[in-house]
């Protein structure tokens, strides 16, 4: 039995009076969240023997936390995120200008300034759902809730059971309600895009409630013409069980920051010899991508994704756009709020299925473009990486959060068993009733090419 | 051989700095606003010219997160907070050296005009002479307190007995204290009023002489820019409240007096002069927390503390460091047995630490020689061997002697 106690979530604006945090009975802590007026800036976790807490210790505590986002927003240097594995030193970075430094008058007004300017692109919401409608319904609540309304808001129902989903969207007139009857996430994703028309399509799941400014802070992203994706944060919505913790954990580090990151070229030329850790730009639930990099670098690959390999067609994806010269761009001011799964057996299920879509995907992206990295990465880093956790959980009598090691590593050899079956299938089913003539793209970048990624084979 | 010290106000342009025939570094406190908010310690060649240009490249380095951190306390909305500071006593325990005494009432009395009324006491340790007693003397707004007992920590616990105040600030007579240290403390209090104990930054008051400059390179008493809260855990160091020496230094602190009182004041044993100089700050500050209270470290609760001078006397330093933290660890180690696994970690810390410094001295990469790390290593091995119950015998005879 596990004496796990959850953590109560709170969402402190910091321009709005600060509380005092008191203890609260059977949870371990606050996870805090920092804002100032719609934009996260910050987080801490603040366990119960930190507790009580006033409210001018907790000013400070924020004032502390929110530093590294504020400087990134409003300074050229000093407060960079470091890119993850190609700059673990946070000196890459260069100290910031003392004149630019000294300039920075209320940096919290200035930053709102940023914010504030009105986007000038279109934008489709694209949700795949597969009979959950409770969660679909909480999804489209706040949907309903966006500062801006979008375009479009399409609902793919992927082989549903029965006609729950398509009852629910019936009442909401803003919805359009797509059916894709072959199940598979990819599958879904592709018929939504096929039917988006705004100028960005921006991905979320159906678990997961968005926060009003999610549309709007996307779009800001894709103003400078070369971003092709661009991905936000996922704050959890809940962290009440030890699963869910766990999971929280788990996808924390530097791409869960407060601080803008741009993978670029020169990320992608750094890291091409030991497998680019394209998963680590962002997660599918909090995803967007301008219309024109489906028609630079294709669809997503149907034999990735939930109800195929598992899952990793988003960062295969971001692989491709890399590949082709695109910037994804990781804007942690568009936040979702994703409600994790709350038991142990599902979250080890998910782990071997993120494992056996990343050995698929690193599979697909070798076959795809012959950079032996992906190849080192599942024949050298994987296996070393395995070896050392089973050794760790030999130490500690596989605890818990060691117990999905064995699941992991059965994932990664039935994915190359899927990859194997599975390679000769089509990557994306060739559109119906879309001419896919390269429209007139706008981007200045001439190194975007499509002629290296075809449709299947 | 000494370092220019040179004050910085960020409002105004920067200056060109040039250095006398003799400097060969510098060291700047950078203040916004008069606020102290960075510090800089830099070896130059003699004669140098420093352009603004390259100091401001200095300072940006260092004080980048703690200005974004000052705009943001304008303009964060404050927690007003109407409350007055409690009655203050400031003590100050000293032993024959009335010029560095008068010279840290002296910034006192800056203070004193500020607001507040101030109950200043001065402990006149074991004196060998009346000096001390005359200088008080002539100060009406000074009260004099004798403790014959020799040793700090008798001197510390006689001014328990004889403040009023509801906090109890200490420092040393080798300090003097910075325009903005009641400011500071006043901060801090308001900002934690549940905290128990207040400590502070402590940078140099000169760096005249190879000893000092060593010191201070070696990062002197500093313990930086960021205001800290130290409560029972402190996130990411699992060793504490063990690990001592990062709360603070003991010649800037402060306490609520009731909480003093209530866990037994200081420990006579620690801090007990020549034999044992040291180890007492880092017993206090542990006891406060482990009773359940919060310590607050607060950067512009600020002192500048004259180092020792003499190079025999920093090695002697470093010695007792060694010795007054290994004292401390033994104490605690046979008084809070809760804390026994914790104490032991620390001292494999420490042992590694030491080692670690001693090779990378051996190959020219540490600022101090290997002289003043095997110092501060045999310390700790005489403190590790029983320093401690020897030190309770000696007092026990202090005691006996004076009763």
């Amino acid at each position: 039995m596990s004496n796990f106690a959850p953590w109560k979530i709170l969402h402190i604006d910091l321009s709005e009076d600060i509380p005092e945090l008191n203890l609260e009975p059977h949870y371990q802590g606050i996870y805090a969240v920092f804002w100032w007026r719609g934009i996260p800036l910050g987080d801490r976790q603040i366990f119960a023997s930190q507790l009580p807490l006033p409210a001018s210790a907790l000013r400070n505590l924020a004032i502390e936390a929110i530093t590294p986002a504020i400087g990134d927003r409003l300074l050229e240097n000093g407060f960079k995120a470091p890119l993850p594995v190609v700059y673990p030193d946070p000196a890459w970075d260069k100290p910031p200008d003392l004149q630019a430094l000294l300039a920075l008058q209320q940096p919290l007004q200035q930053l709102q300034q940023t914010y504030a300017q009105p986007v000038n692109n279109s934008i489709s919401i694209v949700i795949c759902t597969r009979n959950r409608p409770e969660q679909l319904a909480r999804c489209l609540r706040s949907l309903l809730n966006l500062s801006q309304p979008p375009q479009q808001i399409i609902v793919v129902d992927n082989a549903p059971q029965d006609e729950t989903t398509r009852g629910i969207v019936a009442q909401i007139p803003q919805v359009q309600y797509i059916l894709e009857p072959t199940p598979g996430l990819s599958r879904a994703r592709n018929t939504g895009i096929r039917h988006a028309t705004g100028e960005i399509i921006a991905f979320t799941d159906d678990d997961v409630e968005v926060h009003p400014d999610w549309c709007v802070r996307l779009q800001q992203a894709f103003i400078n013409p070369q971003v092709l994706a661009v991905t936000g944060l996922m704050l959890p919505a809940e962290l009440e069980t030890e699963a869910q913790y766990i999971f929280h954990q788990g996808s924390g580090g530097s791409a869960w920051d407060y601080r803008a990151i741009n993978y670029d070229r020169q990320f992608f030329a750094n890291m091409q010899h030991r497998g680019v850790p394209v998963w680590r730009i962002g997660a599918g639930a909090n995803m967007a991508f301008r219309r024109q990099a489906f028609e630079l670098v294709g669809y997503f690959d149907e034999r990735l994704g939930a109800g195929a390999s598992g899952c990793s067609e988003d960062s295969e994806m971001w692989y491709r756009i890399l590949a082709e010269g695109g910037i994804c761009r990781y804007e942690p001011t568009s936040v979702v709020f994703h409600y994790h799964r709350r038991d142990i057996t599902a979250f080890k299920s998910q782990a071997y299925q993120y494992m056996r879509g990343h050995v698929a995907a690193l599979l697909i992206q070798f076959a795809n473009y012959q950079h032996w990295g992906n190849l080192r990465r599942l024949c050298l880093t994987l296996p070393k990486y395995y070896v050392a956790s089973i050794l760790r959980s030999l130490k500690h009598g596989f605890a818990p959060r060691y117990s999905s090691v064995f699941t992991e590593i059965l994932g990664c050899v039935s994915g190359i068993q899927f990859y194997l079956n599975n390679r000769k299938k089509p990557a994306w089913s060739i559109p119906v009733n879309n001419s896919q003539s390269p429209t007139q793209s706008n981007l200045q970048n001439s190194q975007l090419i499509t002629s290296s990624i075809k449709p299947g084979n | 051989m000494p370092y220019k010290i040179k004050e910085i106000e960020l409002t105004k342009p920067l200056p060109d700095i040039s250095l006398s025939p003799d400097e060969t570094g510098m060291a700047l406190i950078v203040r916004r606003n008069d606020k102290p908010v960075g510090f800089v310690i830099q070896q130059f060649p003699v004669k140098s010219l420093i352009y603004s240009e390259e100091i401001a490249q200095l300072i940006a380095k260092e004080i980048g997160s703690k200005l974004i951190q000052e705009y943001l306390q304008e303009e964060i909305k404050p927690i007003i907070n109407l409350a007055l500071f409690p009655s203050l006593t400031i003590a100050i325990c000293t032993k024959d050296r009335p010029d560095n005494l008068a010279r840290c009432l002296h910034s006192l009395k800056e203070l004193l005009q500020q607001a507040l009324e101030l109950d200043v006491l001065v402990i006149d340790n074991a004196p060998s002479d009346d000096r001390t007693q005359k200088l008080v003397g002539s100060l009406p707004w000074v009260r004099y307190v004798r403790e014959p007992k020799p040793g700090l920590d008798f001197a510390r616990n006689k001014a328990l007995q004889s403040a009023k105040g509801e906090f109890l600030a200490f420092l040393d007579d080798d300090v003097v204290v910075d325009r903005r240290w009641l400011t500071g403390l006043i901060t801090a209090w308001q900002e934690n009023p549940d905290a128990a104990a207040f400590t502070g930054l402590v940078l140099p008051y000169e760096l005249e002489t190879e000893a000092q400059i060593l010191f201070e390179q070696r990062g002197g008493f500093r313990r930086g820019f960021q205001k800290i809260r130290y409560g029972q855990i402190l996130p990411g160091n699992p060793l504490h409240p063990c690990g001592a020496g990062i709360f603070g230094a003991g010649c800037n602190m402060a306490f609520r007096r009731e909480v003093l009182l209530k866990i037994g004041g200081f420990d006579e044993a620690l801090d007990t002069g020549a034999p044992l100089p040291g180890g007492g700050d880092l017993d206090i500050f542990y006891r406060v927390i482990r009773a359940g209270y919060t310590l607050v470290y607060e950067p512009e609760y600020l002192v500048f503390h004259q180092h020792r001078r003499e190079y025999e006397k920093l090695q002697r330093q470093y010695w007792s460091w060694g010795l007054g933290f290994m004292a401390f660890v033994i104490k605690a180690y046979q008084t809070d047995p809760p804390q026994r696994s914790k104490l032991r970690a620390l001292i494999w810390w420490w042992v590694k630490y030491q080692l670690k410094q001693l090779r990378d001295s051996w190959r020219g990469n540490h600022v101090l020689p290997i002289n003043m790390i095997l110092a501060e290593m045999w310390g700790g091995i005489v403190g590790f061997f029983g320093e401690y119950p020897r030190s309770m015998k000696r007092i026990e005879t202090i005691r006996r002697q004076f009763s």
